[in-house]
């Protein structure tokens, strides 16, 4: 059973400055006022309040893209599920293998060739070792990356770096895929081919989120849209509806 | 799964990538992380030139010493130097990816360990060379680096959560790894401590670790009370370990 269940989840980030991230503190004569609905400060560390009361249920076969303006919480939500970040206050229940790919970068050290990236990715991640073979094919099919492969990742292009990643996210099916934004802004050619591989694997009954502005990336991939203002959940439903609420609120 | 098996997994993970660092450091310099062997012979010169002269006796008695302590340190104060920024440098991965952090710390004390590696050659030479002797005795160097390996471990863990959370303590632990140095006989003789001073010696929890790699390197035998001290320290440590990771896990992410 997959699944992803949040419950009046918050998440409170705690902004350490330079000042805060110190053991020994010199008083400090100059003091950032804040105080709005989203930021406070409590016992000298500023808290950003990032996620408010939000309530998901998502089972299988649910293909969500997350939209919203920048800074709505996109981000944190999937590294609540990711379980980067941990709730403040409220109930998380995740169920199932999460992938997240929220960088474009997944390369463990870019002095690394790509096909060494790929192998210390896969025992990372507990692949089989009998199957790497397999996956290397896959991944230099699907990347066409060619010959790049045996350079290291420090010579990439962020588009190339981008592919890597994708494939490796999408090579095994996890029970849970989270993909930020970024992730769709290949050319044209790759888009159709990563569509299509999320596609196959969401065939798969899996469950996806997809934190994107390109509103033909989400209609192509999901099957529902959450719409996030300010931390708060303000739309939950259909991608088309979503993007016309999303459009209401710009205004 | 087993917690053997989960083990093994993690050794097999961390090794993998502190093995893949160092092959790219050969790529990038021919003699890789000799470079850092290099440093610790021109360490081990100097030192034995300096307290040859102001503790007079035998230069080669001095040698094979200051040489078995400092290759010894040089595990020591790697494991403490590198520590603190562990956490810092992947702070990328650990926003952006779900990887296990413990994976983070395996890699780098693997990495230290393969370094370390390279400078037994130091000590091989010095075999070769009838410096130091070698029999059964200089098998009991190989517990005695997992030990420290193995309380480097749990090191580790805590500086690199400490320090990535106050980001001031990795300066005051390079000042006080300084001070350390200076405090440990690696570069001096401890025997010739005068008795109602030995206390300086015998408290010093970094003497014990030294002790249990340098004395087997010397062909001699560790003494019973070297090895229940570092007994001591490595059940404190890993519960300091397991406390400060539970305490700070949650919140990493916050502060990388």
């Amino acid at each position: 059973m997959t699944y992803v269940r949040l419950s009046k989840a918050n998440v409170e980030i705690p902004v350490y400055d330079s000042h805060s991230l110190r053991l020994i503190k010199l008083p400090s004569f100059r003091r950032s006022k804040v105080g709005t609905q989203t930021i406070t400060r409590a016992g000298g560390v500023m808290r950003m309040h990032a996620l408010k009361d939000l309530d998901l249920d998502l089972a299988e076969g649910d293909r969500v893209c997350i939209i919203g303006h920048n800074g709505a919480g996109k981000t944190t939500l999937l590294r609540l599920i990711a379980q980067i970040y941990s709730a403040t206050s409220g109930v998380v229940d995740i169920s199932g293998r999460v992938f997240a790919l929220l960088g474009a970068s997944l390369t463990l050290n870019p002095d690394a060739t790509g096909y060494e990236n790929i192998s210390l990715v896969a025992a990372i991640q507990d692949w089989p070792a009998e199957c790497v073979p397999d996956y290397v094919r896959n991944i230099e099919e699907f990347t066409e990356l060619g010959e790049y492969l045996s350079l290291p990742t420090r010579v990439y292009s962020a588009g190339m770096l981008m592919r890597l990643a994708v494939a490796l996210a999408t090579l095994r099916a996890p029970d849970i895929l989270l993909i930020d934004e970024g992730i769709g802004a290949g050319d044209a050619d790759f888009q159709r081919k990563m569509q299509a591989r999320v596609q196959q694997f969401v065939g798969r009954a899996k469950i996806l989120l997809l934190a994107s502005h390109s509103r033909e990336l989400c209609r192509a991939l999901c099957n529902k849209a959450l719409l996030l203002s300010k931390g708060r959940a303000v739309y939950f439903g259909g991608v088309e509806e979503g993007f016309a609420e999303y459009g209401k609120l710009s205004h | 799964m087993p917690a053997a098996q989960r083990l093994s997994l993690f050794l097999r993970k961390s090794f993998m990538w502190a093995w893949l660092d160092t092959i790219c450091q050969y790529r990038r310099s021919r003699i890789g992380p000799f470079w850092e062997t290099i440093n610790v012979t021109v360490m081990i010169a100097g030192l034995t030139l300096v307290s040859s002269a102001v503790f007079g006796g035998n230069l080669i008695g001095h040698m094979g010493y200051i040489g078995a302590g400092v290759i010894a340190w040089s595990a020591i104060s790697a494991l403490i130097t590198e520590g603190p920024s562990i956490f810092v440098r992947y702070g990328s991965l650990i926003t952006n990816t779900n990887i296990d952090v413990d994976v983070y710390v395996g890699r780098t004390v693997f990495k230290i360990m393969i370094t370390f590696a390279h400078h037994l050659i130091i000590y091989a030479v010095a075999v070769a060379c009838l410096i130091v002797p070698f029999g059964w005795n200089s098998l009991l160097a190989l517990p005695g680096i997992a030990l420290v390996f193995a309380n480097g471990y749990w090191l580790a863990t805590v500086l690199a959560f400490v320090c990535a959370r106050f980001r001031d303590v990795e300066l005051i632990v390079r000042n006080l790894l300084q001070l350390a140095f200076f405090v440990t006989p690696v570069f001096w003789d401890y025997t010739q401590v005068a008795a109602d001073r030995r206390f300086i010696v015998d408290y010093n929890v970094l003497f014990h670790f030294l002790e249990i790699i340098r004395a087997p390197l010397l062909g001699e035998v560790p003494a019973a009370r070297n090895y229940a001290v570092v007994a001591a320290v490595t059940v404190v440590g890993s519960v300091l370990a397991f406390v400060v990771r539970r305490r700070m896990r949650r919140e990493l992410a916050y502060f990388v």
